[in-house]
């Protein structure tokens, strides 16, 4: 038996997706031991680290920069912003199922106002990062940046805190894509979804929950 | 055809070139000669809240010495450390000075500036019955000056004095007077070439030399103390020293190189004998606006996260990340317990129940 499949993520947005995944655990990765060299010993030398740390930081940049502006360009923007009024409106049932008081949500688009929050807080912070990151690369250029934002120290605290935020963000949005069901997992890398895969409830002019017909495109 | 260079103009290049790259020695004939010609203005030093460890320093310059220093380069009117005349006779001095060349000389302020209690913290001398404080006298003298030279990190930026809790308020120079033309000679101390050369580029070109955000001349701090260090090649291996005296870099000891502007690594303290790192300490940073803010001899500051309590970054994000992995681990269990993970997804028992 085929599954009647459909197109969730096109080729470009799952290439970005996995091009920034790969840079950002990088700069994890190499952040980690450019931060403690003694205790987190995964690079041979800081210069293998830092110079690791720099290539995957321009592949970062350009990846953001690009992903922004297909974002733009392919009006995947509206997928990803969270909209301040009409995004906490939807909160409490998303909450209510998460919290397993609710048993089905209503359907949001194609995603929920959650990871939309989340979403556009990554590229939030990636932009930090990337500001931040060059004022650390060259602190004799960007000094005046650096005393905006109250020295050195302090654009490395920053720099590094946002680094945590990161990875424990990376571990809820890994976490929620597997509990809502393998299709999902799968459909970053085939960009598939199976048609009848259960986005959430509709709810029609009387106030009556139908399901959804289509997942991605109502 | 070529701009015609007068050779008075060529010997003004070459002594701009010859203080950046620290040869001030071969600086004083040819200031001497303009002292001579009567143009150069005068020097007063004030000092306020310091430790005079900047005026020490300016002592140990070594070319030229301080004997031709005093002498012939620079014609120093008040300085509270070296000046024979005490009392009323080098008050009154400092103020004939400063109606004599109004608007012309130049002031150097060594320490910080208390505002406290209308500056009543530190005191520097009496004038007809009454006291004079460093605010007061920066304020007035300060309104009156060609340029200001802040030498030191207090006077720069408030350094030591103004660190937290900061008593005394103190101030750096910048936050009392306006609108002077302010060069930030910094340093805890600063080197003597730092101070002769930044006032010898004064007095010879009239003019502030290209400064940069922190109001400190590019010259003498364009470039960070990491880049030229000794045990760069150590920090590029990855060789990091566990405690004091060892070999490798002290970046896990709490050195600030990467963030600190200066040139230390190459002019070298002490007329080219050593410097601080290469004797086995850890740069402070010193010559940064933010110092002594920050923990000396640990790489990050702890995070205040609530009232006398301080976690590292690491410790609140391992925190963080445990309660998300036991949030998680709860949440599947709520997955697996309501049916929303396992074989009843597929069959979509619940649909339309609810």
């Amino acid at each position: 038996m085929i599954k009647k499949m459909e197109l969730r993520h096109p080729l470009w947005l799952r290439l970005l997706h996995w091009s920034n995944m790969i840079s950002i655990a990088m700069l994890c990765l190499t952040g980690f031991y450019i931060h403690a060299p003694g205790s987190f010993r995964l690079f041979a030398s800081m210069d293998n680290a830092r110079t690791a740390h720099f290539a995957f930081a321009m592949v970062l940049v350009f990846g953001v920069v690009i992903r922004i502006y297909l974002a733009i360009v392919k009006k995947d923007w509206t997928n990803i912003v969270f909209h301040p009024i009409e995004d906490t409106k939807k909160l409490p049932s998303m909450i209510k199922y998460y919290l397993f008081l609710a048993k089905d949500h209503p359907y949001y688009g194609k995603y929920n106002p959650g990871q939309k929050g989340m979403y556009t807080a990554v590229y939030i912070m990636a932009l930090f990062q990337v500001l931040t990151g060059f004022i650390l690369y060259k602190p004799e250029f960007f000094t005046s940046w650096a005393y905006f934002f109250g020295g050195y120290l302090v654009v490395r605290i920053l720099h590094y805190i946002v680094t945590w935020i990161f990875l424990l963000m990376v571990l809820v949005h890994v976490y929620l894509d597997v509990a809502e069901g393998i299709p999902v997992l799968k459909s970053i890398v085939t960009g598939k979804i199976p048609a009848d895969f259960h986005h959430g409830y509709h709810v029609d002019e009387k106030g009556r929950k139908i399901k959804a017909e289509k997942g991605v495109s109502a | 055809m070529a701009t015609k260079l007068s050779r008075r103009d060529f010997m003004r290049a070459a002594a701009g070139s010859a203080v950046a790259v620290s040869l001030a020695g071969y600086l004083s004939p040819y200031i001497a000669e303009a002292a001579e010609a009567g143009e150069l203005p005068p020097v007063i030093w004030l000092t306020g809240g310091a430790c005079s460890g900047c005026a020490i320093s300016l002592l140990n310059c070594q070319d030229p010495d301080i004997e031709d220093l005093l002498l012939k380069v620079i014609s120093l009117r008040f300085q509270d450390n070296v000046m024979a005349a005490q009392g009323e006779l080098a008050i009154k001095a400092l103020y004939d000075t400063v109606e004599q060349y109004s608007g012309k000389f130049v002031l150097v302020v060594e320490g910080s500036i208390q505002v406290k209690e209308n500056g009543i913290y530190c005191v520097i001398g009496e004038r007809e019955g009454h006291e004079i404080t460093m605010l007061e006298a920066v304020k007035d003298i300060g309104s009156q000056a060609a340029a200001i030279i802040n030498v030191g990190t207090c006077s720069a930026y408030g350094g030591l004095p103004a660190a937290d809790p900061n008593p005394s308020e103190s101030r750096s120079v910048a936050d009392v007077v306006k609108g002077k033309p302010i060069i930030n000679v910094a340093g805890c101390p600063p080197h003597p070439d730092w101070i002769v050369g930044t006032i010898a580029h004064y007095l010879l070109f009239k003019d502030i030399p290209e400064l940069d955000s922190a109001g400190r001349p590019k010259m003498f701090y364009g470039r960070i103390i990491h880049e030229n260090c000794q045990r760069r090649q150590y920090f590029d291996n990855g060789i990091f020293a566990k405690t004091f005296g060892e070999m490798g870099c002290m970046l896990e000891l709490g050195c600030k190189g990467p963030i600190a502007h200066c040139d230390s690594t190459t002019r070298l303290w002490n007329g080219g004998v050593n410097w601080c790192v290469q004797c086995g300490g850890v740069c402070i940073a010193c010559t940064e606006p933010q110092f002594p803010n920050w923990p000396i001899y640990e790489r990050m500051a702890e995070m205040p996260i609530g009232p006398a309590t301080t976690a590292t970054v690491d410790q609140i994000g391992f925190v963080l990340g445990g309660a998300a992995l036991l949030g998680i681990g709860a949440h599947l269990a709520g997955n697996v317990a309501t049916g929303r993970i396992g074989s009843s997804k597929d069959h979509e028992k619940e649909e339309g129940d609810n």
